[in-house]
């Protein structure tokens, strides 16, 4: 406290019209990182599809949009978190854990199962947000801790093997989520009726816009009597509840769970929500963005495939990648000192 | 005053109170605990994780963090592996190709390091981006496929012993040795600790910030290259998983061991505690009879103990 | 040796020095005094090279120089004694005396702790400090680290050639007197080695100290007068000297308030640190001063009654009910509003739009069920907007891109329309312009009007006078006086100063 005063010094009208003046020449450049996103998306498919035109066969659309979906899910859970410019470490443990848990459950609950899973997902977020906020521990931390817990919870639970879900009552209780109505795949319907309520949550409701207040400015929402240490725990718990929708729809899809199975997903997940407009530094962005960054990832996995890069070679693209959208995103006049 | 002092011991002394009674209660439950044997396995598996812990250590007391260690292990272990193949080819000597991996450690923590300070990126994720890319480029060499590091000379780090320990014991205490050395002898290791306690204190009084950090990032991509040769001298061969779980590992041993991420308190010898209870924990788990894997879990609220203990959450204002 | 010839220095909106003429000779001690805001700090930083001027010319021994940085001005020989301690707490103390120095103990990279630990022990002995250079600073007491700190700048006078000014930014503000007194003791000693500018609002002290004393007042030096047998009034009048315009603070629209309706009470209240023994009543219709120097206490105050900070003796009670929970959440529902210094961190949110900014403090008046109701706030919004005439493109524009007045008015319809009665004003005018000031003097005039009660912390003493019913001056963390307004007594600014200070 005493240390900062020295460093921000007096004369606090001064810094003030600064930062305004900085604020308004910034506009142009808030633009064009506001359509960035959606032009990245369509040069990549005008791109691709020039390379080779079946790409934009509807059926592979459809395919590549299938493909993401579950991927997509887990992005949207982590945009809430980045949003209020926390990060989510812990998802892809989580989903994992959760993969273990449907396929254990589906005999006894069925689709009861699926609702315990994202029950016990959603637990593990809150158990995040409560370590991040009671114990005052930066986010990526608590969650890699959480993390480290739910990966081990997912090990034991599974006794370190895969698990099958009997194929009779896969289809009796999930086989919705994986069937196909008119050619279309219903892991994109689930993915969308879920972006349709996060989008409502983010838009219409008061919760959404506490995230937004907590995002842009935390120490402005304490002040105006706003809970946020409840809405930093609340959106951790969402967190980990769409993390382990992604895990129950992986579960379903391979028939199966093992406490590895989204192992590959954590960095493409952040890489969709970043690269679709939300910086890290929060406030900004939102769900309807990591659309696009979902859609982005997808079809740079894509073009890949064509271009036949080992999906494990991905791995320097999406590092790359994620280094660049932070880069590009960053809202440098919120980081005084970049630790 | 006394109370702040009761804590600050309590904080220093913590770490070595914890490793005892570990060790205590391990060797009540399992006499077995208390045999050279028993020690040399390990010291001989801690001397990986020290060497990674080390690195990140140097990170974590500028206040910054480092998780790129998983796949610059991964990729020193790799182009290790490869370079001696190469080498034994022509000539016998395939330890040779120890500094090159470590040349290739620098250099990864450098690109880190001038990312995170040239773009103003937040490390964490740098290093996740540097890290899993690694991964990436430690596949495509490798082709996905085991390569063995066979080098002779080489396995005498796992095989020599002296007086029950193998070589690569010795070698490991050494570079925690040099390590100290820097913490406590040169400018930047005091540099890294003026920038931990107040980075715009130290920018102002003259510090040269970013190339320190620069360079500490550096400096860390050496050790986790270091920690990649005893691994794979441990295993015999190297594979693209080679740093899986080790990250986890090395920064749960730094916190455990008492530096603070905050940044500024904290050090290489905290951080010899640290990995040494970590290793007491997992050696004890499969001592005491329980499964080795759900180690993960009790890292993570070892954590969440550990750095909740050491936080004064009074002076923070805002974590995000 | 340093002079200043008609130095300038513009901000962006404000002109912070208008041509100022400053001299040190030789071992000299100069005091400088002002009122918050009059310059002062400005002037610091230039001298020490945190601002460079952008008029007029700065003189080392008659040679003109600009410094880029404060290592700049070091290597002039200027060194700072910060108020607030620049030490890294979690180093030795002769790790901070040499840091960004530590060449000249370095062979081959490495550093010779030895030969440090016996330069810092030279150092130390200058400011008569004795401690193990090996000791960790946070183990120091306040008053040793000032000394360290002090020994720290000493180090320029082996590092440079020539002569030595060192700036004293408030030394004596956390001091115990006893200390204070071994502190000017070590300062007129050291007047051999170095020439001292004093800063503090500790008019006595300054007088002690100092051999002559630049007074200043909005940008510019109105004085400077020798210690000797100079008289404390005098400087004080200088330093304020202003009358008071009636009309430009609405005092026509000031009216009496009501006696009996008590919105807020403390009792005894305390925090440990800040502000002690502190007993004040807002009634309705009031608008309370609480003035004093900076760090007084007076922000302690509003923001323990907000909630925001929590007291630590004492009673607080709003609308008659006694607070036990102390959470902004628990201020707001009990109807206080909080307009905050720091109006770009606490007071809006500039990513979030006008709209969304007005209706941040009682989101679930325009909900149910966590929903927003459609069109309710918007309307809201429209009616404040057209209300207080805040200039916006639309509703929907971002806070961030209001000017400073507009923003102000922002944040004040957050809390009128959240129906708020208890409102707290901690700098409402600071950065604002003369029009938007007047708009914010108006908006107080209303609120109190309707029913409203007022705690302001004022920008200037001219302001508390000029908006006050009540006013309360603060020193060292109590209320040492109470003025009420409007009585036979009216009290001017001197009277407030001689208090304060």
């Amino acid at each position: 406290m005493t240390k900062d005063k020295i460093l921000q010094a007096p004369d606090m009208n001064v810094s003030a019209e600064e930062r305004a003046a900085g604020g308004r020449k910034s506009i142009s450049k808030e633009q064009v990182t506001k359509y960035l996103p959606y032009i990245t998306l369509f040069s990549l498919v005008a791109l691709i599809s020039l390379y080779d035109p079946a790409f934009l066969k509807l059926e592979n659309l459809l395919q590549t949009a299938q493909d993401i979906s579950t991927l997509f899910i887990m992005a949207l859970g982590m945009t809430f978190v980045i949003y209020i410019a926390g990060i989510d470490l812990s998802s892809q443990s989580v989903a994992s854990m959760t993969t273990v848990i449907v396929a254990l459950l589906l005999p006894s609950f069925g689709i009861g199962a699926a609702l315990a899973a994202v029950i016990i997902g959603a637990v593990f977020g809150m158990a995040s947000g409560l370590v991040h906020t009671r114990f005052k521990i930066a986010s990526f931390i608590a969650t890699l801790a959480v993390g480290g817990i739910a990966y081990a919870t997912g090990q034991v639970v599974s006794g370190q093997r895969s698990t099958y879900m009997p194929a009779d009552l896969r289809e009796q209780s999930m086989g919705w989520m994986v069937g196909n109505t008119a050619g279309i795949p219903h892991e994109i319907f689930v993915a969308l009726a879920l972006l349709l309520i996060a989008l409502f949550i983010e838009r219409r409701t008061v919760f959404g816009r506490s995230l937004k207040a907590v995002g842009s400015g935390e120490l402005a929402a304490v002040a105006s009597g706003l809970k946020v240490t409840k809405i930093k725990v609340m959106t951790f718990a969402l967190s980990g509840a769409f993390a382990a929708m992604a895990g129950v729809m992986l579960a379903t899809r391979l028939s199966g769970g093992s406490p590895t199975m989204a192992d590959q997903f954590l960095l493409p997940a952040i890489v969709a929500v970043l690269v679709g407009g939300t910086p890290l530094t929060g406030g900004v962005g939102g769900v309807l963005n990591t659309l696009i960054g979902a859609l982005i990832v997808a079809v740079i996995r894509t073009s890949m495939t064509y271009l036949e890069v080992p999906a494990e070679a991905q791995q320097i693209f999406f590092g790359v990648v994620l280094i660049a959208a932070i880069a590009l995103t960053i809202d440098r006049s919120k980081v005084k000192v970049v630790k | 005053m006394s109370k702040v002092l009761s804590k600050e011991f309590l904080q220093r002394w913590a770490p070595l109170i914890v490793l005892f009674s570990l060790c205590i209660i391990v060797s009540i439950i399992n006499p077995n605990f208390l045999s050279v044997r028993n020690f040399a396995r390990l010291a001989t598996s801690s001397a990986a994780p020290l060497m990674l812990a080390i690195g990140v250590t140097f990170i974590i007391i500028m206040g910054s963090i480092d998780l790129s260690m998983e796949g610059v292990m991964a990729f020193c272990g790799a182009s290790l592996a490869v370079v001696m193949l190469q080498f034994n080819s022509f000539v016998e000597w395939g330890f040779l190709a120890i500094p090159v991996a470590i040349v290739f450690g620098v250099a990864i923590g450098f690109v880190n390091g001038l990312i995170h300070v040239k773009l103003k990126i937040p490390s964490f994720l740098v290093s996740l981006g540097i890290g899993f890319s690694c991964i990436g480029l430690t596949m495509v060499m490798t082709g996905g496929v085991r390569v063995s590091a066979s080098d002779k000379a080489f396995r005498l780090l796992l095989t020599e012993r002296f007086f029950g320990f193998p070589l690569m014991v010795y070698v490991a205490f050494a570079a925690l040795l040099l390590a100290y050395f820097i913490q406590k002898k040169t400018a930047l290791g005091r540099n890294l600790y003026a920038i931990g306690g107040g980075e715009e204190l130290a920018h102002a009084s003259g510090v040269k910030v970013e190339r320190v950090r620069i360079i500490a990032f550096a400096l860390a991509g050496a050790f986790y290259a270091l920690g990649a040769m005893f691994a794979v001298a441990q295993i015999g061969s190297v594979a693209s998983n080679l740093g899986t779980g080790f990250m986890f590992v090395s920064i749960t041993s730094v916190v455990v061991g008492g530096t603070a991420l905050m940044g500024g308190i904290g050090g290489v010898w905290q951080t010899l505690v640290g990995v040494l209870i970590v290793a007491v924990i997992s050696n004890g788990m499969v001592l005491v009879g329980l499964p080795t894997y759900i180690q993960e879990g009790v890292l993570g609220v070892l954590v969440i103990l550990a750095v909740a203990l050491a936080t004064n959450r009074k002076a923070i204002q805002l974590v995000k | 040796m340093l002079e200043f010839k008609k130095v300038e220095k513009t901000f962006p909106g404000v002109r912070a020095l208008k041509g100022i003429d400053f001299e040190i000779k030789r071992g000299e001690i100069v005091g400088l005094v002002g009122e918050n805001g009059a310059g002062k700090s400005t002037l610091m930083k230039v001298i020490y090279g945190a601002y460079q001027h952008d008029g007029g010319e700065v003189l080392i021994n008659g040679t003109p120089v600009v410094f880029r940085n404060p290592r700049d001005a070091m290597e002039n020989g200027i060194g700072m004694v910060f108020q607030e301690q620049s030490l890294i707490t979690n180093l030795t103390v002769m790790e901070n005396i040499f840091l960004g120095f530590e060449a000249q103990f370095m062979k081959f990279g490495i550093i010779n702790w030895r030969k440090m630990a016996q330069a810092a022990c030279e150092q130390l002995k200058k400011v008569k400090l004795d401690v193990d250079p090996y000791t960790t600073t946070s183990e120091l007491s306040f008053t040793q680290r000032q000394l360290v700190e002090l020994a720290k700048v000493l180090t320029l006078e082996e590092r440079v050639e020539g002569d030595l000014v060192i700036l004293l930014d408030e030394p004596t503000s956390v001091l115990p007197r006893k200390e204070i007194e071994l502190l000017f003791d070590l300062v007129r000693e050291l007047r051999s080695r170095a020439s001292f500018v004093f800063v503090s609002h500790r008019m006595d002290e300054v007088i002690e100290l100092s051999d002559r004393i630049y007074v200043m007042k909005d940008g510019e030096v109105v004085d400077v007068v020798d210690s000797d047998g100079c008289d404390v009034d005098a400087i004080q009048h200088k330093m304020v000297g202003r009358e008071i315009d009636k009309r430009y603070y609405r005092e026509d629209k000031k009216h009496p308030y009501q006696q009996n309706k008590v919105l807020v009470e403390t009792r005894n209240l305390g925090k440990e640190g800040e502000f002690s023994d502190v007993s004040l009543k807002l009634r309705a219709g009031e608008v309370l001063a609480l003035v004093g120097t900076e760090g007084c206490g007076t922000e302690g105050v509003i923001r323990s009654i907000f909630g925001l900070d929590k007291p630590t003796a004492g009673e607080l009670y709003l609308n008659g009910e006694p607070v036990r929970a102390f959470s902004a959440f628990n201020g707001v529902r009990s109807g206080v509003g909080y307009i905050p210094r720091e109006r770009k961190i606490e007071g809006i949110v500039g990513g979030m739009s006008v709209v969304e900014n007005m209706t941040l403090a009682n989101m679930q008046d325009y909900s149910t069920w966590g929903v927003f109701k459609s069109g309710v706030e918007r309307e809201l919004a429209e009616q404040w907007v057209s209300k207080l005439s805040i200039k916006t493109a639309t509703i929907d524009t971002h806070c961030g891109n209001l000017s400073g007045g507009n923003q102000q008015k922002v944040v004040l319809s957050k809390w009128r329309s959240a129906g708020a009665k208890i409102i707290l004003l901690d700098h409402p005018t600071r950065g604002l312009d003369i029009g938007a000031k007047e708009d914010v003097y108006d908006m107080v005039r209303e609120m109190c009007d309707d029913g409203c009660g007022v705690i302001l912390i004022a920008d200037t003493l001219e302001e508390a006078l000029g908006l006050a019913h009540t006013i309360a001056v603060f020193k060292d963390g109590e209320i040492q006086k109470w003025f009420e307004s409007g009585g036979d007594h009216q009290p001017d600014q001197y009277d407030l100063l001689h208090y304060m200070i």
